[in-house]
């Protein structure tokens, strides 16, 4: 599913970055950097909210001593949580490929790791947990359903001839296991550890903004926000986004070393596995079980931690507070003020992040030098903690309706853009050839072959879009809006209304994995149609 | 001749399931193989060569009938290393050196490597791959690969042999010299080898007899014995009879 990104880049690593230095590419960035400093230069931005380049790096010089106990908190959180996140993603990833039961068993917990909106746990984490422990359980959750789904679409990629080779000596599960499957998932791994270092890192600075602690990047970016700073505020945006992008060098750089002769020498043949007849009742067993095992799961590690059901609600205690309590007609209606102010804007703001993408990526198969140009800049973002960087929005774009949908634009965009474009340059030069051949026009390939050939990344593309987009919606709201759901968090925080903290973080989580769940079905039904299949 | 040593195939049946359209592989497909034979298993694409092989490896279960390796299970054969295959296509784990996928079924049965060394360098230079030990996969052309893989498939001195099609990738002049050395490596081990292949002519010269099969349902339609005293030489390619027995399979194969 998030694995989508990593797959077509798989065989060459350090494409990006290749890119990047490219000379055209290394011109644009000079480009927009002399743009960016005359725009800086003359405050023409907000009155001065886009400080030149030069005047960041001033401020950096002088904030610097500040500087080193922040990252040091930011990167302990994060990297303590990238090792149990992926520690927990890769044997999660192994035993699901081994047993595909486990995996519908918990496609729930799965699902509702992938979709949750950090930063509504993050105060939930913040009460329930001291010190350290809340960045390392965000930076862990961001790390986990990435790596998870690469470990188990490289298990199950695995060469099936070499797997019938260990069969045929009489090795069985564990033996293929250590002897092809584990050692052929690598580089699948790899490519999903690089996308989950610098998701850890953001997972911890959102897990910062929550509060708990004085130290830690998120801390002082929320910090700095109120004092009207801009230089600073984008000294430690950029700070944060050098880490997350040395994080995801480090491992390109380590999956090129590692992977450069894993690729299959021929093509496999073998055939489709046959699907087994489905049991009606099995299936809605399974279906019961994988929709009440993340509700189980949460009342059972609440009950073992024994935090005081004062603060720490279990499913039961929020359908209390929601339902049973004299004042919960209140909260019911708090609630559903602050959601019919959120879905409209997530709705709206994903439509068009979506739309950008996807018309830019379908320019980009008609007019190529686009995506030459732009790619690299796109990909840089993917390593960038963009949803960390929202105040920055905020600081340029003021605190009206406006900086919602910028936000939201903006976090679902590029992952969209990449995707969609990555997807469309695998569409094979042959197929667009045949119509052009019979004399279509460019209008008429897209038409005929880009845009249907499209539709799985298109899909892939509004999943990973979903949960960043409430993401986005919600951050704005908390910092800036003082509207809707993120609003209705922060300020539960300040009143210590644990019913609502819980009430908010669960009603998110629940309409992110709704919002995920309708687009896999609609995506289910269209490919099938098709006869296509979900792009990883 | 003892069955209990060879090959049994009792009375297989193999369907697989396609999307709606089922494909009976094999129907009522029956087989000895005796102990220190060589059986050359010849038929159109699709008959169901490789779903045999697959069967007699354990790699799948028949729908009905069973199979027998050396009195066993094909599972417990497997795992007790009498059996050597080389599949249809090379199947190289690509991580691992030439020599390292030479020693995998050691990896997988669990025997020492150090006890093998002299035996890898042996086959290394059988299959003429010499200089070859420490490259990966991908920087060999597709008939080097082949020929690691059969060096593979001979690495645990098999019982049992199976090879799929084991030089559909070499060159006709490579083909025959392979042909040549497999006869001695059998020879010498007189392990019982059931050889897929679609080529006549080598068919006749390495095996005893020659199964004929037929497609769409898979079944064997005839088995054609061969009398050629060994070691055959190569001049028997040019031999009349060898070209009798040429034309017979061939029009066994096209249903006659
Ligand atoms: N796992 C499978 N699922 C579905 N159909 C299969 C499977 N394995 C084999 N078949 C079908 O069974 C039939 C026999 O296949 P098999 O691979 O045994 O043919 P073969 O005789 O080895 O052909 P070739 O000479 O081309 O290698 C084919 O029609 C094939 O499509
Ligand atoms: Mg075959």
């Amino acid at each position: 599913m998030a694995s989508n990104r990593t797959a077509p880049e798989r065989s060459d690593a350090l494409s990006p970055i290749r890119k990047l230095l490219h000379s055209s590419t290394l011109r644009n960035w000079l480009l927009l950097l002399i743009i960016w400093e005359i725009i800086g230069q003359l405050r023409l931005v907000a009155d001065g909210a886009l400080p030149a380049p030069s005047a960041i790096l001033a401020r950096l010089w002088v904030d610097w001593s500040d500087y080193p106990p922040h990252i040091l908190a930011t990167l302990e959180g994060a990297s303590a949580g990238f090792l149990i996140g992926n520690a927990l993603a890769i044997a999660a990833g192994v035993l699901f490929a081994i047993f595909p039961i486990t995996q519908r068993l918990a496609r729930g917990v799965n699902v509702a790791l992938f979709a949750l909106p950090p930063i509504a746990v993050s105060p939930i984490l913040v009460i329930t947990f001291s010190g350290m422990t809340p960045r390392i359980i965000l930076a862990a959750i961001a790390c986990y359903f990435v790596t998870m789904s690469a470990t188990v679409t490289g298990i199950q990629q695995t060469d099936r001839r070499i797997v019938d080779v260990v069969r045929a000596y009489g090795g069985r599960q564990w033996k293929t296991l250590v002897h092809a499957q584990m050692r052929s998932a690598i580089p699948s791994i790899l490519a999903g550890l690089r996308i989950a270092a610098p998701n850890a890192v953001l997972g911890s600075i959102l897990a910062e903004f929550g509060g708990g602690g004085r130290y830690g990047l998120g801390v002082y970016l929320i910090g700095s926000l109120g004092r009207g700073e801009p230089d600073r505020l984008w000294g430690i945006g950029l700070s944060a986004t050098v880490i997350a992008g040395l994080a995801y060098l480090l491992f390109s750089l380590l999956a090129t070393r590692l992977t450069g002769a894993s690729k299959a020498v021929t093509v496999p043949a073998s055939p489709p596995a046959t699907k087994a007849e489905k049991n009606p009742l099995v299936e809605a067993a399974l279906i019961t079980v994988s929709f009440a095992l993340p509700f189980l799961l949460w009342g059972l590690l609440l009950s073992i931690m024994g935090t005081p059901a004062m603060i720490a609600k279990t499913p039961l205690g929020v359908f209390d507070y929601l339902f049973m309590m004299p004042n919960s007609p209140a909260s019911l209606g708090k609630l559903a003020m602050a959601l019919s102010e959120t879905l409209p804007m997530t709705m709206i703001g994903m439509a068009m992040g979506l739309f950008f993408a996807f018309a830019l990526a379908l320019c980009s198969v008609l007019y190529p030098a686009i995506i030459r140009g732009f790619m690299p800049v796109a990909l840089v973002t993917q390593t960038m903690p963009l949803v960390a960087l929202t105040p920055l929005l905020v600081l340029i774009l003021g605190r009206g309706p406006s900086v919602i949908l910028w936000i939201t634009v903006s976090v679902t965009f590029f992952p969209a853009f990449v995707t969609m474009a990555q997807g469309l340059s695998m569409v094979s030069r042959a197929a667009i050839e045949v119509p052009k051949a019979y004399g279509a026009g460019p209008v008429k390939q897209l038409w005929l072959v880009s845009i249907p050939a499209s539709l799985p990344y298109l899909f892939a593309a509004t999943r990973l879009a979903v949960p960043r987009a409430l993401l986005g919606v919600m951050i704005a709201e908390w910092l800036a809006t003082g509207k809707g759901l993120g609003n209705l968090l922060n300020q539960s925080r300040g009143y210590l209304d644990y019913g609502m903290i819980w009430s908010v973080a669960v009603v998110s989580v629940l309409i992110s994995v709704l919002f995920y769940q309708i687009v896999v079905a609609i995506e289910h039904r269209v490919l099938t149609k098709r006869g296509m299949a979900p792009a990883q | 001749m003892s069955a209990e040593h060879g090959i049994t195939i009792n009375h297989v049946s193999r369907s697989f399931k396609g999307r709606g359209a089922v494909v009976q592989a094999l129907s009522d497909v029956s087989l000895a193989c005796p102990e220190g034979s060589f059986t050359a298993l010849i038929g159109p694409s699709g008959c169901g060569k490789s779903t045999i092989l697959r069967l007699a490896l354990g790699l799948d279960a028949p729908d009905t009938g069973d199979v027998m390796i050396s009195g066993m299970t094909p599972f417990k054969a497997a795992r007790s290393g009498k059996t050597g295959v080389a599949f249809q296509d090379a199947a190289l784990m690509p991580w691992r050196t030439v020599e390292d996928n030479i020693m995998l079924p050691l990896d997988v049965l669990g025997h020492k490597r150090a006890d093998y060394l002299a035996e890898v360098a042996k086959l290394v230079d059988l299959v003429g791959l010499n200089g070859f030990e420490k490259a990966l996969p991908g920087e060999l052309s597709g008939g080097m690969r082949q020929r690691a893989a059969i060096a593979r498939a001979l690495i645990t001195r098999p019982e049992i042999l199976f090879l799929d099609e084991p030089f559909g990738a070499l060159d006709q002049i490579l083909r025959r010299q392979m042909n040549i050395e497999l006869q001695r490596i059998w020879m010498e081990s007189r392990a019982t080898t059931l050889l897929v292949t679609h080529g006549i002519d080598e068919a006749i010269f390495l095996a005893d007899r020659v199964v004929v099969m037929q497609s769409k349902p898979g079944r064997i339609s005839r088995v054609i014995d061969v009398p050629f005293d060994r070691p055959r030489k190569p001049a028997l390619f040019s031999d009349p009879r060898f070209h009798a027995l040429e034309k017979e399979i061939a029009e066994a194969l096209d249903g006659q």
